[in-house]
């Protein structure tokens, strides 16, 4: 492959790829909900664990502990609670980012403290559909640019 | 290699530094005693991990260090500045700075046994050390014992074999550092073999009065890649004729050289790269009966995990790689064995394994890594507050943003691995699509990655 | 040489001037504190509890506790000093330095609720005067239930039950006046008593249960703050920290720390029990008024002070003076009575 090619290649795959990480996806969503999610904390685990909300929706959610002191702090989201038996904690807020969010025990509690997470998945997960586009996109995108058949 | 190297060691205070005798002692200076605070924080400070100095700079600080800016950046710099040899190599010498005439060290001096002349007990050691993790990272006591025993190791191989026997062929951190420092834009190599063929007394090898012979049983003219070179820099000082040189190079410029590929080099790839997975999913995945199997040790549950563990790291994981490698084998129609091929490709794995760890480390190093100013005041968690930071709340850095990093971070890894997978297929003389499964098995690996960060 | 001697020095100071120096200072931050320092280490009880669980120490002797948490997140107090550190994190270190004026045993526990068996997490101070080493005990006068006879065990149904909640602040624009101690009789007995009195046809049951419910309003007020929102204060805050975990943040018996308690589970599979169907429950439900009108706050406190008797229900006596007791009992009856305070739900 000449030189002339291997340019146009990579520009095409970085086109693809802009156009994969910028494209706007229509949606039907349903439209914006409130919702009141229940989570209970105990060493070491969230139950739920998974919360799977739709962005725009306006969520509250109570912590409830069964055992000591625990938190909830949810990445990407400024929300932080603290609860513990018998002293509930509650949170509202708009879910205006979309994704995968992982949230994680914020008060210390034991020895698997760091690894109490659970995640958020706020839908539609665009940023894992186009993740997975520009992965596709710069698979074949590598696989024809180092493609030298000899 | 002798394309695109750019020569640091004609930058003289480069030079002077490298040559200098208190090169790697001062840096072992620093580092040690990092080192013997985690240990005395491990054994007599609070079991609260988080505020336990022997964790958080061992499992946050230190780890970020090596993942994310050592390996990538310097290769194996870390095992220069590694504390955990030290003692043993300084009885060994029965000097800290200074060469004995002769270069000969006090030890048994026995011969590494030729069996074990390779990293099979550095992967097992690895997967003995990773299988206890979740107890190891989160149990101040557990873990400077197992620092302590590494250290007690070092120190009775120092004692019973000749060189650094315990970092070329047992220590687990070693091994992995090894294989990622392939990627890493520097090297240590002779400038001129030539002149070295004219050098008969390999002083470089056995030792002089500048200074000892290789540390690392290396000789430097034979060295094409990083993996074995400890970059200790006592090479550049035994050198008569100034023909060490330190490069920078393109990352990843080992991975260019088909020479000397072996199974248990390709084991370590596979290790790692199910490690980084496996950790991904049980030490950060929303599934706590996963880590708590893994915490109760001994348990009928935790035997389950454990045979699944090996079983990931041992056989499925490289047996769908085996499963791809026949594949390849069956497309191109090739004349080469699939063991082989198996091998061959396996080296492209390393840079998807090291985005691999970037990515999970990256995860729990940004939002943990404050805890470090905390145990910086109160390394023990005994109320003090040397600093005035003991107090700092936890707060995690850049939480929001760790899949947008983690997303590029993975590509550049699997566009790496393609390019050698294709490459590999090139120097085995098959036709490119015979890449293809690989391929596809490092797409689908990204992917996976991709679902539980995303 | 001289290079060698440098890093040999330099070797021996991290090995063994650095440690040296740790533990030195470890050391010299205790002696110069002036005070005897206790080290108190509160471990949830399956992890072993305090460490240690009795302490002794010489009346008018400063003594420091260094309290540290190695598990969850742990409270201290000593009651009957006013010693409270409200929050112990792990990892951390919290000092509280005190001088014990008299001689006695003190009760200590932890105030935060930190695991199934929290309310076992409790240990002494043991306060002597070295002059007067062995002062005879002091005698407690047997509580109110003892002294009046009352099965704090037996069912107390309530014969009159109000048909909407009961408001202290409607009751207080009535001009009734409650004569008598209430804390002896239940609220259903008070409540007969108007009913039956004559002069008092003119008002509905509901007004009369209102004047029964300011009446106790008032009854449980702090003679010292008129106005009583400050013993319901006091009430409330003793209710958050040790019942609010089983009886539940709204009294309704449903708290996450009282659903399996052990003890309980026991009681359901044996048949012997004096009262099987009613130990039963489980934590009792503080807006159950067919329950609470027919219990005295005599009877209220029997229960708060001795215990459950193996039902997971602890015994209080050992940890509350007899004003937190009334205020506690006076905020519990805010569940059933509209005492116009916000945890009403």
């Amino acid at each position: 492959m000449n030189q002339t090619r291997r340019v146009i290649v990579i520009a095409l795959t970085a086109l693809l790829i802009l156009v994969a990480l910028f494209i706007p996806i229509p949606t039907n969503a349903s439209a914006p909900q409130t919702r009141t999610l229940e989570v209970t904390a105990r060493q070491f685990a969230f139950e739920p664990a998974t919360l799977d909300i739709q962005r725009g929706d306006t969520v509250t959610i109570h912590l409830e502990s069964l055992d000591a002191a625990h938190g909830l702090y949810i990445d990407g989201y400024a929300v932080d609670l603290a609860a513990e038996p018998g002293k509930r904690a509650q949170a509202t807020f708009v879910a205006d980012k979309e994704g995968k969010f992982k949230f994680r025990c914020s008060v210390a509690c034991g020895a698997l403290h760091p690894f109490m997470i659970g995640e958020m998945n706020v839908q539609p997960n665009f940023p894992f559909v186009r993740a997975t586009a520009v992965t596709l996109i710069a698979t074949i995108g590598a696989v024809v640019f180092f493609w030298r058949e000899e | 290699m002798t394309m695109n190297r750019l020569e640091l060691t004609q930058v003289p205070i480069v030079k002077k530094i490298l040559v200098s005798r208190w090169l790697p002692w001062s840096l072992v200076a620093l580092t040690l005693p990092v080192f013997v605070l985690a240990i005395l924080a491990g054994l007599f400070g609070t079991p609260a991990g988080s505020r336990n100095f022997g964790i958080v700079f061992v499992w946050i600080v230190w780890w970020a260090l090596v993942m994310l800016l050592l390996v990538p950046f310097a290769g194996r710099l870390w095992c220069a500045m590694c504390p955990i040899p030290a003692p043993g190599e300084w009885l060994q010498r029965r000097a800290l700075v200074q060469p004995r005439a002769g270069g000969r060290l006090y030890t048994l001096g026995w011969k590494w046994p030729k069996r074990f002349n390779n990293i099979w007990l550095q992967n097992a050691s690895f997967l003995a050390v990773a299988l206890f993790c979740v107890v190891i990272l989160t149990t101040p006591l557990v873990s400077a014992l197992v620092l302590a025993a590494f250290a007690l190791v070092a120190l009775a191989m120092s004692l019973l074999f000749e060189r650094r026997a315990f970092c070329r062929y047992l220590c687990p951190v070693g091994g992995f550092i090894g294989l990622y420092s392939q990627l890493a834009p520097v090297e240590v190599r002779v400038k001129d073999h030539a002149l070295c063929a004219t050098h008969k007394n390999k002083t470089c090898y056995v030792g002089s009065a500048a200074g000892y012979g290789c540390p690392w049983l290396v000789f430097p003219a034979a060295l094409d890649k990083n993996t074995y070179c400890g970059m200790c820099t006592e090479c550049f000082k035994t050198c008569p004729l100034d023909n060490l040189a330190l490069y920078a190079r393109p990352f990843g410029a080992d991975l260019l050289t088909s020479r000397g590929r072996r199974l248990d080099e390709a084991y370590k790839a596979f290790i790692m790269l199910t490690c980084a997975l496996a950790y991904s999913i049980v030490l950060l995945g929303p599934w706590s009966v996963l880590k708590e199997t893994a915490y109760a040790v001994g348990s009928v549950e935790w035997w389950v995990y454990a045979a699944s563990f090996f079983a990931a790291n041992l056989a499925i994981v490289p047996g769908l790689f085996f499963a791809c490698a026949w594949l390849a084998r069956r497309i191109a129609r090739a004349a080469t064995s699939t063991r082989e091929l198996f091998v061959a490709y396996a080296y492209a794995l390393v840079p998807l394994g090291l985005a691999a760890w970037v990515a999970f480390s990256l995860s729990f190093v940004l939002v943990n890594s404050s805890y470090a100013w905390q145990v910086l005041s109160d390394p023990f968690g005994w109320g003090w507050n040397l600093f005035g930071t003991a107090d700092w709340k936890w707060t995690p850095y850049l939480a929001g943003w760790i899949p947008l990093l983690q997303i590029p971070i993975l590509l550049v890894g699997l566009a790496a691995a393609i390019a050698l997978a294709l490459r590999a297929a090139r120097e085995l003389r098959m036709p490119q699509r015979a890449a293809l499964p690989i391929v596809a098995f490092c797409a689908a690996f990204t992917l996976a990655m991709l679902w539980l960060y995303v | 040489m001289k290079r060698e001697l440098f890093a040999l020095t330099i070797v021996f100071l991290i090995f063994v001037a650095f440690p040296a120096a740790l533990f030195g200072y470890q050391a010299q931050r205790t002696t110069t504190t002036g005070a005897r320092v206790i080290a108190l280490t509160a471990n949830a009880p399956a992890n072993g509890g305090w460490q240690p669980d009795a302490i002794r120490v010489n009346v008018g002797e400063r003594v420091r506790l260094r309290i540290a948490a190695p598990d969850v997140v742990h409270g201290f107090a000593i009651p009957a000093l006013d010693i409270y550190v409200d929050e112990i994190l792990p990892g951390h270190v919290e000092e509280i330095e005190f001088v014990a004026a008299r001689a006695g045993r003190y009760p200590f526990a932890c105030t935060r609720w930190c695991s199934v068996d929290h309310w076992r997490m409790r240990g002494v101070i043991e306060v002597i005067d070295p002059g007067n080493p062995d002062p005879p005990l002091p005698t407690i006068a047997p509580p109110l239930y003892q002294q009046m006879n009352i099965d704090i065990d037996a069912p107390h149904p309530a014969q009159n039950v109000p048909a909407q909640r009961p408001s202290a602040a409607r009751g207080a624009r009535l001009d009734v006046s409650v004569p008598g101690d209430l804390r002896a009789q239940s609220p259903s007995n008070v409540f007969a008593e108007l009913r039956g009195d004559p002069a008092l046809k003119a008002y509905s049951d509901g007004q009369l249960w209102d004047v029964v419910a300011f009446a106790w309003k008032r009854a449980s007020g702090d003679p010292a703050s008129p106005g009583a929102d400050s013993a319901l204060a006091r009430g409330s805050k003793l209710f958050v920290r040790d019942c609010a975990a089983c009886h539940g943040e709204t009294g309704k018996g449903n708290g996450p720390a009282g659903r399996n308690l052990p003890g309980l589970a026991a009681m359901q599979t044996d048949s012997r029990m004096a009262h099987g169907a009613y130990a039963k429950r489980g934590p009792a439900d503080f807006t159950d008024a067919a329950q609470m009108l027919g219990a005295s706050d005599v009877l209220l406190q029997g229960k708060v002070l001795r215990g459950g008797m193996g039902t997971g229900m602890p015994e209080w006596r050992t940890l509350y003076s007899d004003q937190d007791m009334w205020d506690l009992i006076g905020f519990i009856r805010s569940f059933v009575f509209d005492y116009g305070m916000s945890n009403a739900k």
